[in-house]
């Protein structure tokens, strides 16, 4: 993964390995952060793709191992529900 | 490990960031001290509106005007994009009995200078063409604006970094003691920071962190769920609220109920009320319900099928849509709806702002101002009395 690709990280939001790591560099410190700033991780997949992606970003770029990362969880619903199935 | 700075704020929400920015930019010297991350509180789970139309007649629309004003400013200041937006408001009222009810908050609110008016039929389906039947009419301003919380905190954070600012995550303090000229608050990790002022900004736990000092606050979280769309085209002109969610606002129905002793719905026990807004990124927040809950963080199917139900009474349309993701966040409500802003009486230097309920992102350009103002000595532009500490504590202070 060098740096200055337009590989996106972030399939679902089209968010870039450039724009995360310019997150982590101005002080973007844990997952749900760097989520909150770029979007990594809000879209359809709700991150199943790009979070371990992000996570190993962290670790690189402030020197953590794995474990010291914090992980972000899951929220409902697991796969997209249509409003359809909210039946009155 | 000891060090010191002219002031301390506990809580990196959108309000602790807020006044670090504004003491970091008068050249303070400022740590912010937060339990978990930036944003783990309300403000990284909630809404983005900057909602004038819900706002009582007084000093809280007085205060939310003089914030879209500073959010004006703000956008041009702050080092990175806040996504403001001024789309307009719409409260939508499905009875006479809404009708009269909204006919006098916006008669009220108009006598504060805010615009506001009610519209009929035919402009209600102009601004929103795919709105249901139900809709006999609406209140409509141009005013109401937006903003994404998450980069707010974001733009916060960057600015007052530029300027000095040191964060510490993780940092819960254990205790809080007087010292001469100002306080000493001990961390959880030992280290003992000596500060001027310290500022509570603490948000739904702000009375736990003035536990510390021997005194409580009637802080509480109220619980907000909300459901998050697919990226979808725009629905109508301007975000949505039902009436009913400014009446739950206002007094909880399920509170009227219980005094009545009746047994409440479904909808009652959940406070739910209806808010529909557009994000940027073409996604849908939908919600919301207000809860007494604790802390409780999850989220549950039953609330979100009542949310889920009343968005496709009002919007049949979105029958085919997808919702990917909901949460939950803990708004810091009061027992008079009003936040509370001040310095402790008897505790000089200790400062509390949190309280700010469902519109601590609205209020806090300005709570970030006021805060300064104080610590500084300086005479708000406000009379902050109806939001003192005071008035919860009685006579003797704190
Ligand atoms: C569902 C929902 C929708 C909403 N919609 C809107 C809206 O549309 N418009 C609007 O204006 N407002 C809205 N709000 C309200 C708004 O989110 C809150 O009023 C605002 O975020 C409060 O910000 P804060 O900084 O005061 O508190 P918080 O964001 O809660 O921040 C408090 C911080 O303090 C930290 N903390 C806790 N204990 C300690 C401790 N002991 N030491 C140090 N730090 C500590 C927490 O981790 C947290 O990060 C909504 C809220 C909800 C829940
Ligand atoms: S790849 Fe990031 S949310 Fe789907």
């Amino acid at each position: 993964m060098g740096s200055g690709d337009e590989k996106h990280i972030c399939r679902c939001e089209e968010v870039s390995e450039d724009e995360i790591r310019a997150a982590i560099r101005s002080g973007a410190r844990t997952v749900q952060e760097v989520k909150r700033w770029t979007r990594a991780g809000m879209g359809i997949c709700q991150g199943r793709t790009c979070r371990r992606l992000v996570e190993r970003m962290l670790c690189e770029e402030l020197g953590l191992k794995p474990g010291e990362v914090e992980v972000s969880s899951f929220r409902q619903p697991v796969r997209p529900v249509s409003l359809k199935s909210f039946e009155d | 490990m000891n060090s010191s700075t002219d002031v301390l704020i506990l809580g990196a929400g959108v309000n602790g960031l807020s006044i670090a920015y504004e003491l970091c930019k008068r050249g303070k010297k400022v740590v912010v001290a937060e339990k978990a991350e930036i944003g783990a509180g309300a403000s990284g789970s909630c809404d983005d509106m900057i909602l004038l139309q819900s706002k009582k007649p007084g000093i809280l629309l007085e205060m939310a005007l003089g914030s879209l004003e500073l959010f004006r400013s703000l956008r041009e200041e702050l080092p990175c994009d806040i996504e403001l937006d001024t789309k307009g408001g719409m409260i939508l009222i499905e009875d006479e009995e809404q009708l009269s009810l909204m006919e006098g908050f916006v008669a009220g609110q108009k006598s504060c200078g805010l615009e506001v008016e009610i519209v009929g039929r035919s402009r209600v389906k102009a601004l929103q063409p795919l709105v249901s039947e139900s809709v006999i009419a609406s209140t409509y301003s141009a005013r109401d604006s937006q903003v994404n919380p998450l980069l707010l905190m974001k733009a916060f954070y960057l600015g007052a970094s530029e300027r000095g600012l040191r964060l510490l995550r993780g940092a819960a303090p254990v205790s809080i003691e007087p010292r001469a000229g100002g306080w000493a608050t001990r961390l959880a990790s030992g280290e003992e920071i000596e500060s001027g002022a310290v500022v509570n900004a603490a948000g739904a736990w702000a009375s736990q962190v003035c536990s510390l000092l021997g005194f409580e606050l009637p802080i509480i979280p109220r619980k907000g769920q909300v459901m998050v769309t697919e990226q979808i085209p725009p629905i109508g002109a301007t975000n949505v609220w039902s009436a009913k969610y400014i009446a739950s606002k206002l007094k909880p129905v399920a509170a009227r109920r219980e005094a009545a002793g009746a047994a409440q719905t479904p909808e009652e026990r959940y406070g739910l009320g209806f808010a529909f807004t557009s994000t940027h990124s073409g996604n849908y927040l939908v919600g919301s319900t207000r809860e007494n809950a604790g802390f409780d963080k999850g989220t549950d199917p039953e609330a979100l099928a009542l949310i889920g139900r009343q968005v496709r009474r009002f919007f049949p349309v979105l029958a085919n849509v997808n919702f990917i993701r909901s949460f939950a966040g803990f708004r810091p409500s009061t027992t008079d709806g009003m936040p509370v802003i001040g310095e402790v009486a008897g505790r000089p230097g200790f400062f509390v702002a949190a309280g700010h309920e469902g519109d601590g992102i609205a209020l806090a350009p300005i709570t970030g101002k006021l805060v300064a103002d104080l610590v500084e000595g300086r005479t708000p532009g406000y009379d902050l009395e109806k939001l003192s500490p005071g008035r919860f504590l009685g006579a003797k202070g704190a």
